[in-house]
């Protein structure tokens, strides 16, 4: 919980600029957060003006769509566990296997990439692989009438999708782990595996646990991967609920469908932020031992651990290569001759989409980062009438999974008195109260490691409220808004599962156009746009990334480590 | 528990420094701490103290050299085949673990009965004075009782010694010094053989048999507390160790045994071991409180001509600067009660007096 600056802020009653900027926001909560859930609950709830359940137990008894819950929350769990325990390799790797530098960078680096493309590069690349033409079912090994799609090929595309979160935030929960504590219990008689089994492992626990459900949320809300990969055999809710709006313009059935997500995905947010985060332990007081080299990893076990991660490593190095050779030959799988055919195809049918994305994502970024800083700043520092309440409502958007998200939009938005569908504002809106709460968090957290009596000198040479906002405590926390700058343009330039309910004529996006190209099997195109993608977003990371190197005070999360969350 | 001895050989660390390359954090140590005795290493931060423990522990693998405890070459023995008890500067506690949990932790990994276990750990709990403390985290204890834990977590396994690593730096004062009276009592009790590392004289003077005085990697003297003081080796030991006026002199008269040092206008005859010839510069070594010093006229011995310059009143004693030649001498005296005070600008005579005077080589 962020400790507001106490009893010597000035309230919001003596400061009328504070008053203002806390009165717009909470309008803007509550047009774009508040609002489209109570529009979406009331959908669900109330049938002819009268409070109902009977809608929503008629489509959730049936067996179908019990079926697609089902199968949700099952592949979430293997989902869930799986990216855990890979994510825990590559964190045991990172921290306890003694590779150099360099060998920590890079495997930051091919993680990294996961996070940064659209969710559903994974899938495309596995349909490449071992699609129906795919280039190692049937052309390498002839394999005729090989299925790719199901759980297994949507559980291990997820997995790799999303394992990198779990790393992240593994990472730094073993990297805390003072060395000292494992020594100690070596030098009390533990064996190397019994200091793992009684010291490392049960601290790293609260990790763990958190891992867990941050990938069982984002597997739960995933609905690209699905889309390419699940097939008619394994339905998903996501998958489900946007079916039955596109398909049989059932809005309301969407609704219910989606809705029934909400549950599942609460409870995870609910255990993750008051259970889990309150279960990290104390760091006992104290300088660590300095330079000591971790034991509990037997010199033997180092090359392995190394080996497990390259090959895993190798794994998602070979899917990229495979989409940016599949954008420069013919037709993958027919025909390998070299073209730029794709590229031409998407600078000229597909240049909208690229002007709409482009134009989206830079208009969310600055009022995304800026929004972030804002509610940030006012939730660390001010105290006002429902700072808290403020706090979780900004939260909300980013909690739920896109598709209730895109769903609610939909149904909010869709008529007068806030016709908004089909425009532009409608998507920026929804990326900016989706994907701020980054930014927002790292605020928070770089508030926290500033002393509010920097603030109170300002105020004390006479400096108003505003004033020193922009010129104390801007300077400051500028890492974190650059941050928040990195997740807003990226999750512009990569989502899906929320805009593709608000997409138009008019206003397209790249990654809807990468879906119906896959639909149409046009994959040539598709991988095109993805490398576009991954191109752009690692062209402007770099440009953030070295704003934020200039700007870096001391213990300012990387930006890497903050994309993950 | 049969108290066996440590015995260190030519140990040598190195390690790789960004900037300064391949450097020697640990040169040739050679030790010998005898069955039940307490040595402590005692050096500036850097000196290459916490490695040497870390390697007579096992937690480093030293580059060259060999370690004994016994007569057991443990040099490539792990850790935890050591028979060894650690206390860590920040405790080391498992934050997992409660304190019973904690203590229990050795025990149960050798696989001792349960009955067992309990009865231990409820010994040394008693024993530094934790018996209620089994339920509690260690979160909820305050530094010295953490502290305490830490150690009965050492001694419950009964080692064959005890090894502190800067152990009271984390501590206030007054807790400070009464927790090294503890461990002090607590070692002697259980006649364990003990290495303790600190860059606090005063502390390893308290807790100490002897002490091996460390500086850039290597041992530079070793001795009780009071040879050490007494006799320092060198200038760097003479300013470790307590303060020290370090004066420059020159030999003026050589004979068998016996030097005349001129310094400043005194001719001091020393007792000497070491072979000197006239012309040689050489450094004396003189405590604050080994000066005379009395107030000019007052019909004292003094040979020396001085002024004060500052006076410092610290309750039980006071500190001077007194300028004598080129020389600003520190003198501590005992305070002798209201008004007895040399102030500022006061002339002096001041006698330094040749049996509390040390001679060094001037490089030394």
């Amino acid at each position: 919980m962020p400790r507001p600056a106490g009893s010597r802020a000035p309230g919001a009653r003596r400061d009328p600029a504070l008053l203002a900027t806390v009165t717009v926001l909470w309008v803007l909560l509550g047009l774009f957060v508040l609002f489209p859930l109570a529009s979406l609950l009331a959908r669900v709830l109330l049938d002819g003006g009268r409070l109902s359940l009977a809608g929503a137990v008629a489509i959730l008894g049936d067996p179908h769509q019990l079926r697609a819950l089902r199968n949700s929350l099952l592949l979430a769990s293997l989902v869930g566990a799986a990216g855990t325990g890979l994510g825990f390799l590559f964190a045991l790797t990172a921290t306890r296997a003694g590779l150099g530098r360099g060998w920590v960078a890079a495997l930051d680096a091919i993680t990294l990439l996961p996070l940064i493309s659209p969710p559903f590069t994974t899938a495309i690349a596995m349909i490449f692989s071992f699609g129906p033409r795919g280039l190692l079912t049937y052309q390498l090994f002839g394999i005729k009438g090989f299925t790719v799609y199901g759980l297994g090929s949507t559980f291990a595309s997820e997995t790799l999708t999303y394992f990198p979160i779990a790393y992240l935030t593994l990472k730094p929960v073993l990297a805390a782990i003072d060395a000292n504590v494992e020594d100690m219990a070596l030098s009390l008689g533990a064996s190397r595996r019994q200091v793992f089994g009684t010291v490392t492992l049960p601290l790293a626990a609260p990790g763990l646990a958190n891992a867990f459900l941050l990938l069982f949320a984002a597997s739960l809300a995933d609905f690209a991967t699905p889309l390419i990969l699940a097939g008619n055999g394994f339905p998903v809710l996501p998958t489900q609920a946007y079916l039955q709006i596109t398909g049989l313009f059932d809005l309301r059935g969407g609704a219910m469908l989606s809705f029934a997500l909400l549950l599942p995905a609460f409870t995870v947010y609910l255990l993750q932020r008051y259970w889990v985060s309150r279960r990290y332990y104390v760091t006992v007081t104290g300088r660590a031992g300095a330079g000591t080299s971790v034991k509990t990893v037997a010199p033997w076990v180092r090359p392995v651990l190394a080996a497990l991660c390259l090959a895993v490593a190798a794994v998602i190095a070979y899917f990229y290569a495979l989409l940016v050779y599949a954008s420069i030959v013919v037709a993958l799988g027919a025909n390998h001759a070299w073209t730029l055919r794709h590229y031409h195809v998407i600078f000229t049918e597909g240049v909208k989409a690229i002007r709409d994305t482009l134009v989206i994502a830079g208009l969310s970024m600055p009022l995304g980062g800026l929004y972030g800083v804002l509610v940030g700043y006012l939730v660390a520092r001010k105290r006002f009438a429902g700072r808290q309440a403020m706090e979780i409502v900004s939260m909300i958007n980013y909690a739920l999974p896109g598709t209730i998200v895109g769903i609610a939009y939909l149904i909010a938005f869709n008529e007068p008195p806030l016709a908004l569908t089909g425009g532009a504002l409608v998507i920026v809106a929804c990326y900016v109260f989706r994907y701020s709460p980054t930014g927002i968090r790292a605020t928070v957290a770089q508030l926290q490691q500033i002393d509010p009596s920097i603030e109170e000198a300002s105020l004390g040479l006479g400096a108003t409220t505003s004033a020193t906002f922009r010129r104390v405590t801007l300077p400051l926390i500028l890492p974190a808004f650059f941050a928040g700058l990195a997740v807003v343009f990226i999750r512009s330039m990569t989502a899906i599962s929320a805009t593709i309910f608000l997409v138009s004529i008019n206003w397209t996006l790249i990654t809807v156009r990468i879906l119906e190209n896959m639909t149409e099997l046009s994959l040539g195109p598709a991988a095109a746009f993805s490398v576009l993608v991954v191109a752009v977003v690692f062209v402007v990371m770099a440009l953030i990334s070295r704003l934020l190197r200039a700007f870096r005070a001391p213990g300012v999360p990387s930006l890497g480590s903050v994309i993950g969350g | 528990m049969s108290a066996a001895g440590v015995r260190v050989e030519g140990l040598s660390k190195r390690f790789r420094h960004r900037v300064k390359g391949d450097l020697w954090a640990v040169r040739a140590v050679t030790l010998d701490v005898g069955p039940g005795e307490f040595l402590t290493l005692l050096g500036p931060s850097g000196c290459g103290k916490t490695t040497t423990l870390r390697m007579i522990a096992g937690f480093e693998e030293p580059d060259a050299g060999r370690v004994f405890i016994g007569e057991e070459d443990v040099t490539r023995l792990m850790a935890n085949r050591r028979s060894i008890g650690f206390v860590f500067q920040n405790y080391a506690l498992f934050p997992h673990l409660s304190v019973f949990d904690n203590v229990a932790y050795g025990l149960r990994v050798r696989g001792v009965a349960v009955a067992e276990v309990a009865r231990r750990v409820g010994e040394v709990l008693a024993m530094v004075g934790l018996a209620r403390y089994e339920r509690q985290q260690p979160h909820q204890l305050s530094g010295g009782e953490q502290q305490r834990v830490a150690l009965a977590r050492a001694i419950v396994i009964r080692p064959r010694v005890l090894l502190f690593d800067e152990p009271l730096s984390n501590l206030d004062a007054t807790l400070r010094v009464h927790m090294r009276g503890e461990i002090r009592r607590l070692q002697k009790d259980l006649s364990i053989t003990a290495v303790y590392v600190t860059h606090d004289q005063e502390e390893a003077m308290a807790v100490s048999d002897r002490i091996a005085v460390m500086s850039e990697g290597a041992v530079v003297q070793e001795g009780t507390a009071e040879d050490l003081y007494h006799r320092p080796a060198s200038a760097f030991v003479a300013r470790f160790i307590g303060r020290a006026n370090l004066l420059a002199g020159r030999v003026v008269e050589a004979g068998a045994g016996v030097v005349t040092v001129a310094v400043a206008e005194a001719r001091l005859r020393l007792p000497t071991a070491l072979p000197s010839s006239v012309g040689e510069e050489v450094r004396l070594v003189v405590r604050p409180e080994s000066v005379e010093v009395q107030a000019e006229g007052s019909g004292g011995a003094g040979d020396i001509d001085g002024a004060v310059v500052t006076r410092t009143f610290l309750g039980e004693k006071v500190d001077y600067q007194v300028q004598m030649g080129q020389h600003l001498l520190l003198v501590t005296r005992s305070n002798s009660g209201p008004g007895a005070a040399l102030v500022p600008g006061q002339r002096v005579r001041l006698r330094l007096p040749v049996e509390s005077v040390r001679l060094l080589r001037s490089a030394e």
